[in-house]
């Protein structure tokens, strides 16, 4: 099983005794993953505003990149030409992209998904009909050359509450998948993800995993959450869905990055997350803190002179003072980069904290604690308390 | 600080040392002709410190205008240190001046004994007092007192009177206030001339201002209104002036021009004795989505001046910018990558040009050291006169063909 062609080999190592939490290692074509783990999302073939340079400072083994994006901009021609994305922007770690249907049902309100794939008018003056197929996601997820790619699915609204198009995309997310193995390519250096749909319906929820759990995939994805959904919808969810799919492949939960939810899907038995939040509320001068967020524009940071977190060892929290940082906010590109690199360095440290819990079984404690620390009144809402009892951990005692 | 020349000359290139009178002699060594790294807000545009540690090994002078500072006058008020560890620059010396050169600074708005400064807040009166206050919270390890450079080619005599009238006072004032305070007793202190280009106001602020030897140098100011412009003012405009000044100027003191002066003027600059200068002209190359190009070295094969990066052929170019360029956006990256990011708005190119462009730029300060070392230094400018030439060619041949390329690019 560990042959040198496999692009991923999945390696628990410590198991929480109480919830599902559980630390890994993800072998991937660039370098291992340290799992539970968070992944930056690069949407265009760079980070932020962030050097590589600084980014394997911040020890970032894994990032994301936008297919979509990068289908319209360089084009596929451009990165084949380059030799693939890790050469285009000389990253030497690990990549992973979507399939861009989610992209373009967001983005582009006229998006029409039929059996073939999601059709859209294209924005340029040529008014073109262009249809992306599942073969046509994963022909350019292959130029672009992640390390782990994903099906396209059929995205359905998370607030829907339309039973017969959630039953349709889960049979056609089905049906996708299988032509997205099949129009696969590079099964030697790129896993694809399969990814679980079934909207807020346990039924359909199950029927998509136990669907995905017959085919010869190295990983799944739970997709179609964290749009806009009720909390207490979410959890149940993720809940079910790791109880479904195999326990020895690693799980990805789709758009998560608040620190609360990571901490709630970890416990959940999720290993992988990604989100814009850390570096799209950095743009706006939110700095992120173990309880919560701060946001330097505020008139009472302009005398504080010290780093945003006391606890943070990042570049910097090392250098700069929440007072210059109030100044600058906003105003100097460079205030951007200071606050993303101390976004990505506090959810480095949450997930290194988790795993460390989790090896050392204290992965409880720390939850205890921490929404603690969150929740001082111990108000806890009742998805995470719910959620947080429905693995064994008593918050409310 | 302290400065020291070896030449008689008053008006020719010339090499001197710039080093700190408080430190040990060999450490905080500067070499002139050099360049002053220019920053907005205190931070070079688009570097924060930790990228400013992957580029810069030697020691460097942030140059710090006041107009872009002026709102952390409360906070340092508070702050225990200098305004180069507030900005988090504490490894360099800083310089304050009143005028950002990389921005057209707005012309009139004068009150008597005032000098309006446009930060993002809006106007701010400045007099000599307000402004020494100022200085004294910000704690620079040089600094030039207050001016009223409010003067350009086609300025007025009345006005270019009104702004020799000003800056003698403003230099008295600032002076008195120099020599009296405890905190700049260490501080580099740096007089202005101006006058705009009119010789005889020229000499009369001359006259006032050169005879104080407190004063560690000389910035020849009212040349221009900064900003962009000024990157294609010809030599044969600022020539009679500069040279006038640069005769009358006690030698042994430091020189400033500052501004977007392009390397050809640059050249001519040193030529007239001219000891610093900044980086005010990389930041308006990077934000016009240009590379600098241009020559390093004396043999025959011309370059390109500069390169646009968004131009579509560089799409698929996987070339650094400047092949066997050292710094770090040409080893790790190419031409194809920065365009794709510029095409796309990331935050990543500005950030690639400006190390390439900044670290081009001090290339070429250490190549005019070693052209004046080496008595070399009409050859080179004359390889750069030609290139120059080429580049302005095709800027005009451009806007004339196409004016709304230029604007959309401004
Ligand atoms: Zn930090
Ligand atoms: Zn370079």
């Amino acid at each position: 099983m560990t042959s040198p062609k496999n692009p991923l080999v999945f390696k628990i190592f410590t198991e929480c005794r109480k919830t599902k939490a559980r630390t890994s290692k993800i072998y991937l074509p660039h370098g291992e993953v340290d799992a539970p783990v968070f992944m930056p999302v690069g949407t265009q073939g760079t980070m932020k505003g962030l050097l590589n340079e600084q980014l394997y400072n911040l020890e970032i083994q894994i990032i994301l990149a936008n297919t979509y994006h990068l289908g319209l901009k360089p084009g596929r021609e451009i990165i084949e030409k380059a030799g693939g994305l890790h050469r285009f922007m000389n990253w030497n770690r690990n990549l992973l992209t979507d399939s861009g249907g989610f992209q373009m049902v967001s983005l582009l309100k006229l998006a029409q998904i039929t059996e073939e794939g999601v059709k859209f008018q294209s924005l340029n003056e040529s008014k073109l009909e262009i249809l992306l197929t599942p073969e046509h996601s994963i022909e350019i997820q292959n130029s672009i050359g992640a390390d782990i790619i994903m099906q396209l699915d059929d995205v359905v609204k998370t607030t829907s509450t339309d039973v017969n198009r959630i039953t349709e995309a889960v049979g056609r997310t089905s049906r996708w998948l299988d032509r997205c193995l099949m129009a696969h390519k590079k099964a030697d250096s790129q896993s694809i993800f399969p990814i679980v749909q079934g909207g807020l319906s346990t039924e359909l929820r199950t029927k998509s995993a136990l669907e995905h759990c017959s085919k010869n995939v190295r990983g799944y994805a739970i997709g179609g959450l964290s749009g806009g959904e009720s909390k207490d919808d979410f959890w149940k969810m993720v809940h079910l869905s790791t109880n479904i799919l195999p326990k020895d492949k690693p799980r990805y939960v789709m758009g998560v990055g608040f620190a609360v939810d990571l901490v709630v899907c970890v416990a959940l038995g999720a290993d992988m997350f990604d989100c814009v939040f850390p570096t799209r509320t950095a743009r706006f001068g939110c700095a992120l803190i173990m309880t919560g967020q701060i946001n330097l524009r505020q008139k009472k940071y302009q005398n504080d002179f010290s780093p945003i977190d006391k606890e943070c060892r990042c570049s910097t929290c090392e250098t700069y003072t929440r007072s210059y940082l109030h100044h600058i906010v906003t105003m100097h590109t460079v205030a951007c980069h200071l606050v993303t690199v101390h976004n990505l360095a506090f959810q480095q440290r949450l997930m290194k904290t988790i795993r460390v819990n989790i090896k050392e079984g204290t992965f409880p404690d720390f939850v205890r604690k921490f929404m603690y620390d969150v929740y001082p009144d111990k108000k806890y809402p009742s998805w995470v308390a719910d959620s947080m009892k429905a693995v064994n951990i008593d918050l409310i005692r | 600080m302290k400065f020291s020349v070896k030449t008689s000359v008053k008006s020719a290139p010339r090499l001197g040392k710039l080093y700190c009178s408080n430190d040990s002699p060999s450490s905080f060594r500067f070499q002139t002709p050099m360049v002053l790294l220019y920053t907005r807000g205190g931070s070079l545009p688009h570097i924060t410190h930790e990228v400013f540690k992957m580029i810069s090994k030697n020691q460097e002078i942030i140059q710090i205008p006041l107009t872009s500072t002026y709102s952390f006058h409360q906070a340092m008020s508070q702050f225990e240190g200098n305004i180069a560890s507030f900005v988090g620059m504490k490894d360099c010396l800083s310089y304050m001046t009143v005028q950002d050169p990389g921005e057209l600074t707005q012309s009139g708005h004068h009150v008597k004994d005032n000098i309006p400064i446009w930060t993002r807040g809006g106007k701010v009166m400045i007099n000599a007092d307000k402004y020494m206050d100022l200085i004294e919270n910000y704690k620079p390890d040089m600094y030039c007192m207050l001016t009223d450079s409010d003067t350009n080619v086609a300025s007025l005599n009345k006005r270019i009177i009104k702004s020799v009238d000003n800056t003698i006072k403003f230099y008295n004032k600032c002076m008195e206030r120099h020599t009296k305070s405890e905190i700049l007793k260490d501080t580099f202190v740096i007089a202005s001339v101006t006058g705009g280009y009119s010789i005889r106001e020229r000499k009369r602020c001359l006259d006032a201002v050169t005879s104080n030897e407190n004063v560690g140098g000389y910035v020849i100011d009212g040349l221009h209104n900064n900003g962009p412009e000024v990157e294609f003012i010809p030599f044969d405009e600022v020539k009679p002036v500069v040279k006038y000044v640069t005769e009358n100027l006690p030698v042994d003191k430091v020189r400033i021009v500052q501004g977007c002066w392009n390397p050809l003027m640059v050249l001519h600059l040193v030529g007239c004795g001219i000891d610093i200068f900044d980086t005010s002209y990389c930041y308006i190359v990077t934000e016009r989505s240009a590379a600098l190009t241009f020559s390093l070295g004396t043999d025959d094969k011309l370059q390109k001046f500069e390169i646009n990066l968004r131009e579509s052929q560089y799409a698929d170019d996987f070339k650094p910018i400047l092949p066997n360029c050292t710094c770090l956006a040409c080893t790790k990256h190419t031409r194809g990558y920065i365009h794709h990011l510029l095409a796309v708005q990331e935050l990543l190119g500005p950030i690639l040009l400006t190390i390439h462009n900044v670290h081009h730029y001090l290339r070429f300060f250490e190549k005019i050291r070693e052209c004046i070392k080496e008595n070399t230094l009409p050859e080179y400018q004359t390889k750069i006169a030609k290139e120059f030439r080429e580049f302005e060619k095709k800027i005009s041949s451009r806007t004339s063909s196409d004016t709304s390329v230029i604007a959309a690019e401004s």
